[in-house]
């Protein structure tokens, strides 16, 4: 597999490393925003992504554990937290738009577990995370080029 | 909301209540977005870049971003007919430009990863109608398009109260 490209604008690679610090900042949950990252990198299939967030996720102390289970995340229910599970439900939600929108359910499970800003700030973060996707799988950049 | 001809009255559904005022509660995030969105639009034709968003909020069913996108391409020009065929482009090749094409299937692909990946053929079609820094502002566009998109869907933005123009 070769890269594509390696350009990106400086101002908007800076813009979106601005988004992704400040969602991540205003979550307030260093751990759980990198379950975040890579469970929708998981569903954009982003190689470059799932290297860094989860050697990012180690270095906060995220379980080897988690991780294992992270793609079957509903069917490890005492591996993930009602708070944990709530967000991943609604990083999925987000990250998959095109099979219709975001459930009701899915949104007020979510809204039961965090405030009205520190939701903003998560749907923040699921939206920045799938920007990087965006950015580095049509780019085609290899995993393995990060290091916390 | 309520229309009136001449005979009757017709009475539409309610309008849905948005659930949360994200850039209120995250102005921050919003802020960080608005730099993104400036950032992103640089060097990139109108016409081309209002398809591009147009066709994003198609697939990723957005309300509020159909309602701005499309208000504002016809506001800068853009033919209803071409508007009305961009769901089907693929059907309707001779409304567009062959560089539009190739925008509008690698829209498609960088904005449905969820189903693997973007193709080679489709990342190269792309390449042969734009060089490499166009081609990266492109995928930038496609991409801040779908963050909109996300923060319109996920919050329950409301369409219909847009008027063109009203954020540039």
């Amino acid at each position: 597999m070769t890269t594509r490209s390696q350009v990106l604008d400086r101002t908007v690679a800076q813009a979106m490393s601005g988004l992704s610090a400040t969602a991540k900042k205003g979550l307030g949950d260093p751990a759980l925003a990198e379950l975040v990252m890579i469970r929708a990198s998981q569903l954009n299939h982003c190689a470059f992504c799932l290297g860094m967030h989860l050697s990012l996720a180690r270095k906060h102390g995220v379980s080897e554990l988690q991780l294992d289970l992270l793609s079957a995340w509903e069917e490890a229910e005492d591996v993930f937290d009602e708070r944990e599970r709530a967000a991943l439900a609604l990083t999925e939600a987000v990250t998959v738009l095109t099979d219709g929108f975001v459930p009701d359910e899915v949104y007020e499970r979510a809204a039961r577990h965090f405030d009205d800003v520190r939701l903003a700030h998560l749907i923040g973060l699921v939206v920045a995370i799938n920007n990087w996707n965006r950015v580095m799988v049509s780019r085609r950049i290899p995993p393995g080029g990060y290091t916390p | 909301m309520t229309t009136n001809d001449t005979e009757t009255t017709v009475e539409y559904a309610p309008e849905p209540t948005p659930r949360l005022d994200w850039a209120r509660h995250a102005p921050d995030v919003f802020k960080a977005m608005l730099r993104l969105d400036t950032a992103a639009q640089q060097g990139l034709d109108a016409k081309l870049r209002e398809l591009v968003k147009i066709r994003a909020s198609q697939i990723n069913h957005c309300a509020f971003c159909l309602d701005m996108h499309t208000k504002d391409a016809l506001a800068a020009g853009e033919s209803v007919e071409r508007i009305v065929q961009l769901s089907a482009w693929d059907e309707s090749p001779h409304f567009y430009t062959e560089k539009e094409l190739a925008a509008l299937e690698l829209t498609e692909a960088v904005t449905v990863l969820t189903d693997g990946f973007v193709p080679d053929e489709v990342y190269e079609r792309a390449a042969r109608h734009f060089e490499e820094t166009e081609l990266v502002r492109l995928i930038a566009a496609i991409t801040v398009i779908n963050a909109w998109n996300r923060f319109g869907v996920t919050c329950r933005r409301t369409p219909g109260h847009y008027q063109p123009g009203q954020h540039s």
